[in-house]
């Protein structure tokens, strides 16, 4: 089927990384961050300096024993950092070029197709990967009990900038339609593929699933978007969604029967070198630094780990998370602009009409920065968000329902079929500068302790 | 420019937390960012963002109010000339005659308006909001230019304090602050609102009964025996003569050329709703019409069209319906609220003798009932989602 979005808005960042992959980049250390996997009640199961192996067991989920986190390569645990309330923050191994793998069930790629639901499930909680699969409503860790009605796999990137699915699966093409047999059998529903319009071979060529294009702007390329058009969610429905990128990443799981080493992310935005703007093949919790010394441009900027709607700043000093696919970098302006209410504004990037750039035809993308350009204000104009907003949801009575924390409302006006990156574009658009994300997730959270 | 915000910088700690002037720390606020752009960097949700605030929306609306503005401030020259019969008065003699004139009234109603917004920005240690900046601009546009200064000096109070920061402030208002500030006057000095007001003159010089009529005056008071269609018939009220604007009324609400410029401006902006000004105008001309082909009123003889270009009601419809925070939110009821308010303005001018103008009214008790037609909109809403699950 093919679906076109009229509401929504590409932002147009400059710095799209290109479709190349650059190949592993050698990580001395590698990193796993607990925090990462919500509601996990953690049982540490390593010691500093402690000898393990790639794939050998690092946590547990106390409420929920077959759950682990391994470790992502074999070497020394060198060092663990402790959060609030003794959390473990961080697990820090120094990678061991030789050492041994712990290693799980393999299976051919004909095996596959007909593999039982129980032994992959078991399969993907005993290594963590399960973690990858996520369940709406609540957007959290698929519930290995629930029966979704369907899966979707998303292999869009209409945010800037997020891992070209298409580059990813072509990479590896086997792993990929692995990941998707796997998946087949995690549901007695469909499991529905979501391109984009400019999707290559791989994608489109993509067996035993039901192929969905999506065309026009962000969030076009949304779980939550594709979920109304195909197969909307009625209030006790339970979905599935996982990127495509870690189908990929599940399916070589499956065939090495052993923890893929690698990961393929991509690295772009206006403070990213131009010639560095690309996607790199790198170890599984591998360490960024190196890479961002390379590639990033000098001055203050803002490194971000996912895209620059829904994601997250990361410190320089960091490694790659598991859920993550993407690093953004952009400038931290803190410039401000002599008389900015009024002046033309031939520079400025604008949803809105009210600037001289909307007017004239554009002819490269923005250097968007971290500013705000403007203080937060009362709620005045009505209706704005709608214009970026595909899914059937009064965005604006959404958000008073929940400042209001009438849960029953916003359940009423649909908040279960959203998740918070749904409204990143709200966040960006609005004259307010309302944080239109955080007050969803608030309530989604809010809902979430209440239980339905 | 640099040394301008040096010196920003070098007296904002002055207002910082425990500094002498921590208390007054609105108004730096509002001088720093009215000279610069804020220097707030996004922390939380989206990392970019986009170049729009609400300083730009209302200085859009403002700018959007020029063409009624400067267009009243020549009106308001031009009658008071024409009145007093200044000899061989041209276009800059009118000008600075209705600057005279209007600049006062504007200048009490920003300094009245202003001092209440800073005193409870300062009280609520929250940023002085700009939505004064349209308020305080719309009411001196629909006062007549007789008004005393003294009067625009309590409406203006009554709008912001009553209309708005008692609700909680901009965003909370129920009613538009500048309309209700001029209905207070209307009601509460109904001699400054209705009569011979409509011409500025000097001192107690009595202007002439029949030039010192709106048109819709002129229409609604017609002698026993004579009728709407005789006063059109005869050229004493002409369509054109009304779209133009060139006539006694309130000092930005004449000209419907003016009006619809400032439309065009607000819509190709994408600021005001276009679902409301066309519903507005689709109500008051469906009505009207059921009015002059139905009616006996002696009011409801005059042409449809001639309701839109009458009046207030294009100012109304364009600049004061259109208001978002107290029109209705959602874009079924955007066009119940608008079509409703065209209505209304066609019942109370045809139907009701006692006024000749209803928009006023009309757009205050829509602004009432605003929030009701919402709550059907989202109810049914919610209705068909759940049909749907």
């Amino acid at each position: 089927m093919e679906f076109k979005i009229k509401q929504g808005f590409d932002v147009g960042l400059a710095g799209r990384p290109d479709t190349s992959v650059v190949d592993l980049i050698p990580s001395e250390t590698v990193a796993v961050y607990p925090l990462e996997f919500t509601g996990m009640k953690q049982r540490l199961l390593v010691a500093e300096g402690d000898i393990v192996k790639q794939g050998a067991v690092l946590m547990e989920n106390k409420a929920h024993q077959a759950f682990k986190l391994r470790a992502p390569a074999g070497g020394v645990v060198s060092s663990i950092t402790r959060g609030e309330r003794r959390f473990v923050e961080r697990i820090i191994i120094k990678v061991d070029v030789n050492a041994e793998a712990e290693t799980f069930t393999r299976y051919e790629p004909e095996a596959v197709k007909g593999l039982d639901r129980q032994a992959i499930i078991d399969q993907l909680i005993t290594t963590g990967y399960l973690s990858l699969i996520r369940q709406r409503p609540f957007s959290q860790m698929a519930d290995p009990e629930a029966h979704p009605k369907s899966i979707f796999v998303n292999a869009m990137n209409t945010a800037p900038f997020q891992a070209d699915a298409g580059v990813v699966a072509a990479s590896d093409p086997l792993a990929f339609q692995a990941g998707l047999d796997l998946m087949t059998r995690l549901t007695d529903g469909e499991v529905h593929l979501c391109v984009g319009n400019n999707a290559g071979d791989t994608l489109k060529g993509a067996q035993r699933v039901s192929l969905h294009t999506f065309s026009g702007p962000h969030p076009s390329g949304n779980n939550s978007v594709h979920i109304s058009r195909i197969d909307p969610m009625a209030p006790t429905d339970v979905v599935w969604t996982i990127k495509a990128v870690d189908v990929a990443s599940i399916g070589r799981l499956f065939l090495d029967g052993t923890l893929p080493v690698s990961r393929v992310i991509s690295l772009g935005g206006p403070s990213v070198k131009p010639e560095a703007r690309s996607h790199y093949r790198i170890r599984a919790g591998g360490d960024l630094a190196a890479l961002f010394d390379t590639s990033i441009e000098e001055g203050d900027v803002r490194i971000v780990g996912g895209d620059v709607l829904a994601g997250c700043e990361i410190p320089r000093e960091s490694h790659l998370g598991f859920h993550q696919s993407s690093v953004t970098v952009i400038p931290a302006t803190k410039e401000r602009y002599f008389l900015g209410w009024t002046m033309p504004g031939l520079t400025k990037m604008s949803f809105s009409r009210l600037f001289a750039s909307t007017w004239l035809p554009r002819k490269q993308d923005w250097n968007l920065g971290t500013s705000m350009h403007g203080e937060e204000r009362a709620l005045v104009l009505t209706g704005h968000y709608d214009k970026v907003m595909p899914l059937n949801i009064m965005v604006d009575y959404l958000i008073r329902a929940v400042l209001a924390t009438d849960t029953d409302e916003a359940i009423a006006l649909g908040i279960l079929e959203t998740d918070p990156e749904d409204f990143a574009l709200c966040d960006v658009i609005c004259p307010s500068k309302i944080e239109v994300q955080e007050i969803i997730s608030r309530g989604l959270r809010m809902i979430e302790e209440e239980g339905i | 420019m640099k040394f301008i915000l040096k010196l920003q910088d070098s007296v904002r700690h002055l207002f910082k937390e425990g500094a002498p002037f921590h208390h007054v720390e609105p108004i730096f606020d509002a001088a720093d960012t009215f000279a610069f752009t804020p220097a707030e960097q996004t922390h939380r949700g989206a990392h970019v963002r986009d170049a729009i605030d609400i300083k730009r929306v209302m200085i859009t609306v403002i700018y959007a109010l020029m063409p009624c503005f400067l267009f009243g401030v020549w009106n308001a020259g031009y009658q008071y000339n024409m009145t007093h019969a200044v000899p061989d008065a041209r276009l800059v003699d009118h000008m600075l005659r209705g600057l005279i004139i209007v600049l006062p009234i504007v200048f009490v109603s920003y300094a009245v308006g202003g001092f209440w917004e800073v005193l409870f920005s300062c009280v609520r240690k929250h940023p002085i909001n700009e939505g004064l900046l349209v308020s305080g601009f719309l009411f001196p546009l629909i006062l007549p230019p007789t008004i005393p200064l003294w009067q625009v000096a309590v409406g203006i109070t009554f709008g912001i304090v009553i209309g708005k920061e008692i609700f909680g402030g901009t965003g909370m208002n129920v009613v538009n602050p500048a309309l209700l500030s001029r209905a207070f006057i209307f009601f509460a000095y109904a001699k400054s609102m209705t009569g011979n007001v409509w011409i500025a003159s000097k001192g107690d010089q009595v202007v002439d009964a029949v030039t010192g009529a709106t048109p819709l005056g002129v229409l609604s008071a017609m002698p026993e025996g004579a009728t709407a269609a005789d006063a059109i018939a005869s050229g004493q009220v002409s369509f054109m003569q009304a779209f133009l604007g060139v006539m006694p009324g309130s000092i930005g609400e004449t000209s419907a050329l003016a009006c619809l410029i400032g439309a065009v401006m607000l819509l190709l902006a994408g600021i005001a709703s276009w679902r409301i000004m066309l519903a507005c105008v689709i109500g008051l001309l469906s009505t009207a019409t059921l009015a002059h082909l139905f009616g006996s009123s002696p009011m409801s003889q005059i042409p449809p069209h001639y309701h839109l270009v009458m009046g207030g009601f294009a100012f109304g419809a364009v600049f004061m319906a259109t208001d978002p925070v107290s029109a209705a939110a959602t874009n079924a009821g955007k066009w119940i609220y608008g079509f409703l308010i065209g209505m209304l303005v066609i019942i109370v001018r045809v139907l009701n003798a006692g006024f000749p103008e209803g928009v006023m009214l009309s757009i205050l008790f829509m602004n009432l009932m605003a929030p009701l037609i919402d709550s059907f909109v989202v109810d049914h809403h919610v209705r068909r989602r759940r049909k749907r699950g």
